[in-house]
């Protein structure tokens, strides 16, 4: 379970201190797919940042199965993202130089994952997105947009996080594949029973989820 | 893949890019190499003359060159002085003298000639006549023969070694018999041989022994021990140049200083010690040249490497934070920088090596060879000034000429060695600035936060 108390976050910016968040509190249950919405600048990202523990808030907390993250050490909150948190960007975020395959593996290290069993996994994860064999050991520039983000997703999988956290996954593709991208996050959910919190401005998509959060201005208020 | 193979795969993931500063790194790390070599080369040639030079120090009264000049001979109380002055190991005193006709039975194998001539024009036995009628007066001048008493018959030598007898043996220095060593030339002239005798001083001298040096100056000469030659002379003590061995090249200095001191205005004192620390002056320039060239092109290749790396951290910032958002380790990514910033480094310091072996022989010989063609047109402008004094024999002046030109040949005679100790700075020097190249990358990745990176989505 993932709960978020009173969390607010600032920062300082040369025009002055810009709020992002105001006291916001949710909590999300396990194996829930739940969205979070919201205009351009309200703080959707921001919130995300926070809950894979690559942002401290500036006050409030958030604890993930009973760990209150934003306390813990840099170490400890690498360690976090690493095995429990799955990330999925707008961009998709693959490293440049290396293959489809490799930009998994590497999450995999990343993990902990075994060296000697990290291709097997790799192929096997590349393989349920749908990343044909051929296709695996491109690199991201040879691959289309609804490939890259499949591998990004491949590679949240990685370590079989509890939490896959998805910044616009489909705000880069066709509305097709965008439908194909949320279907197949979907599946996990319903499957692995993965929480999925994927932020969006897509209306559609966030009505297809169990629970949606609007933020406006940094506050947030259950749909 | 891991952390290394990651490392060296980014290294090389933009070949151009790379290609660019692994050249420029070698360029400079080549310019370290060469400056190091031509620095050391320089050092040891600077050590070579001054070590040639030798630790002699020639003393002679003021005003005297051979048997020119005016002046009176060095004293027994100043030998003892020059003697008794701290680091003298050892002295060699002599004193010279000319046979005129009246002198001796022998006729000097040298020609007069015009130069002769000239140098005798003032001698005249009649000095109250006008000089009209002295013109006229004055017996014709005759080649005289040169008599050196010695302490030690090798100070004779021209080449700075042992006197070569080419028959009969050397006399000893200390002893006042009247004996002497005769020049081949002069030998020749008057059909002497060892045992043969002649008169001079109205004394009959036995010949010990027949030298050569190859010098029809010195060859034409006579050689006595320097205790016959006060004696036959009637100059009790007298010396006319002493030649003090130094215990050290490093002491020649404060020698000369404190023989100056002690002798004051009595004496003239000159040192090959001197005269080579005059000449390595440009080469020691060079070292100094050379010395700036190792800092500036290891700034530069530092440069090099610190600012390439610096970009290529900053134009990957946004797959850095994308590597810690999904659990990188500020360790792994850290990790990952410095074995492309020291790949990049090696590469570029195999090759700079390797050009720089290549390459630093003829760097050496050009920046050498243009120092030497100016220390030889001073030598050249100096020689005749010092060549019109040498007319003693045994005379300083001709065994400092010979020195100096053994030490100008020693300056331009600088050959490029790359020895295991250069070899090993250079080495040294590419790992500081591989290292350096490494950590500022290194300290750079550890800053970057990923949300300030992912923020820009």
């Amino acid at each position: 379970m993932l709960t978020i108390e009173h969390v607010s976050k600032t920062f300082n910016t040369p025009g002055g201190q810009v709020q992002a968040l105001k006291d916001v509190s949710l909590s999300v249950n396990t194996g829930e797919f739940v969205s979070i919405i919201g205009k351009s600048g309200s703080g959707k990202s921001t919130l995300l940042s926070i809950l894979g523990a690559l942002d401290n808030p500036s006050t409030g907390s958030i604890v993930v199965d009973d760990t209150r993250i934003n306390t813990l050490s840099g170490a400890k909150q690498t360690q976090y993202r690493a095995k429990k948190i799955g990330f999925v960007f707008q961009q998709y975020n693959l490293v440049p130089n290396l293959t489809a395959l490799e930009n998994v593996m590497l999450a995999l290290e990343f993990g902990g994952y075994p060296a000697t069993s990290r291709f097997d996994r790799a192929t096997q994860l590349l393989e349920s997105v749908g990343i044909e064999e051929d296709q695996r050991q491109r690199r991201p520039t040879r691959l289309s947009g609804g490939q890259q983000q499949r591998v990004s997703i491949a590679r949240a999988l990685a370590n079989q996080p509890a939490y896959i956290l998805a910044d616009e996954p489909t705000g880069n593709l066709d509305s097709a594949t965008g439908k194909k991208i949320f279907d197949l996050l979907h599946d996990l959910s319903r499957s692995q029973k993965t929480t999925i919190i994927v932020v969006t401005h897509d209306l559609e998509i966030a009505g297809k989820t169990d629970k949606t959060f609007i933020l406006k201005d940094g506050k947030i208020t259950t749909k | 893949m891991n952390v290394l193979t990651r490392g060296v795969k980014n290294a090389i993931r933009s070949p151009l890019k790379s290609g660019a500063i692994v050249l420029m790194f070698a360029i400079s790390i080549a310019l370290i190499l060469s400056m190091l070599v031509a620095r050391g080369s320089v050092l040891s040639k600077i050590e070579e003359v001054k070590a040639t030079a030798g630790t002699a120090v020639t003393i002679q009264p003021a005003g005297v060159m051979g048997n020119m000049g005016g002046g009176d001979p060095l004293t027994a109380a100043q030998i003892a002085t020059i003697t008794d002055t701290a680091n003298v190991t050892s002295i060699n005193s002599t004193l010279t003298d000319q046979l005129g006709t009246d002198d001796t039975n022998l006729t000097s194998s040298l020609e007069l000639g015009s130069f002769g001539q000239r140098q005798q024009r003032f001698e005249s036995s009649d000095t109250a006549t006008t000089s009209t009628e002295a013109e006229t007066s004055r017996p014709a001048p005759t080649p005289r023969t040169s008599v050196t008493g010695t302490t030690d018959v090798n100070s004779i030598a021209t080449d700075g070694g042992d006197l070569t007898i080419s028959s009969g043996e050397a006399f000893d220095g200390t002893s006042s018999d009247n004996v002497a060593l005769v020049g081949s030339d002069l030998a020749t002239k008057n059909s002497l041989t060892v045992g043969s005798t002649f008169t001079a001083y109205s004394e009959t001298i036995t010949v010990k022994g027949i030298y050569t040096t190859g010098n029809a100056f010195q060859d034409s000469g006579i050689i006595m021990p320097i205790s016959t030659l006060q004696t036959l002379t009637d100059q009790a003590g007298a010396v006319s140049s002493v030649t003090a061995t130094i215990n050290s090249s490093d002491n020649v200095a404060s020698t000369v200083t404190a023989l100056k001191a002690s002798l004051g205005d009595d004496a003239d004192i000159t040192s090959e010690a001197e005269s080579a620390a005059t000449s390595v002056e440009s080469l020691q320039g060079i070292a100094s040249l050379t010395t700036a060239g190792v800092i500036a092109a290891a700034a530069a290749g530092a440069l090099i490497i610190v600012l390439s790396m610096f970009l290529v951290v900053r134009e990957r910032r946004r797959e850095i934070g994308v590597i810690k958002a999904i659990g990188g380790s500020n360790g792994k990514v850290i990790g990952q920088f410095i074995i492309e910033g020291l790949t990049i480094t090696i590469i570029g310091a195999v090759i700079g090596l390797v050009l720089g072996v290549l390459v630093s022989g003829p760097m050496t010989t050009s920046l050498v060879s243009s120092s030497a063609n100016s220390t030889s047109t001073t030598e050249t402008a100096a020689g005749p000034g010092q060549g019109g004094r040498g007319m003693g024999m045994g005379s300083p002046g001709a065994a400092f000429n010979q020195g100096a030109a053994q030490l100008n040949t020693n300056l331009t005679q600088v050959t490029a060695s790359l020895t295991p100790q250069i070899f090993a700075a250079a080495v040294g020097i590419t790992l500081l600035i591989a290292l350096l190249g490494s950590a500022i990358p290194a300290w750079l990745t550890a800053r970057i936060r990923p949300a300030e990176v992912l923020r820009t989505e």
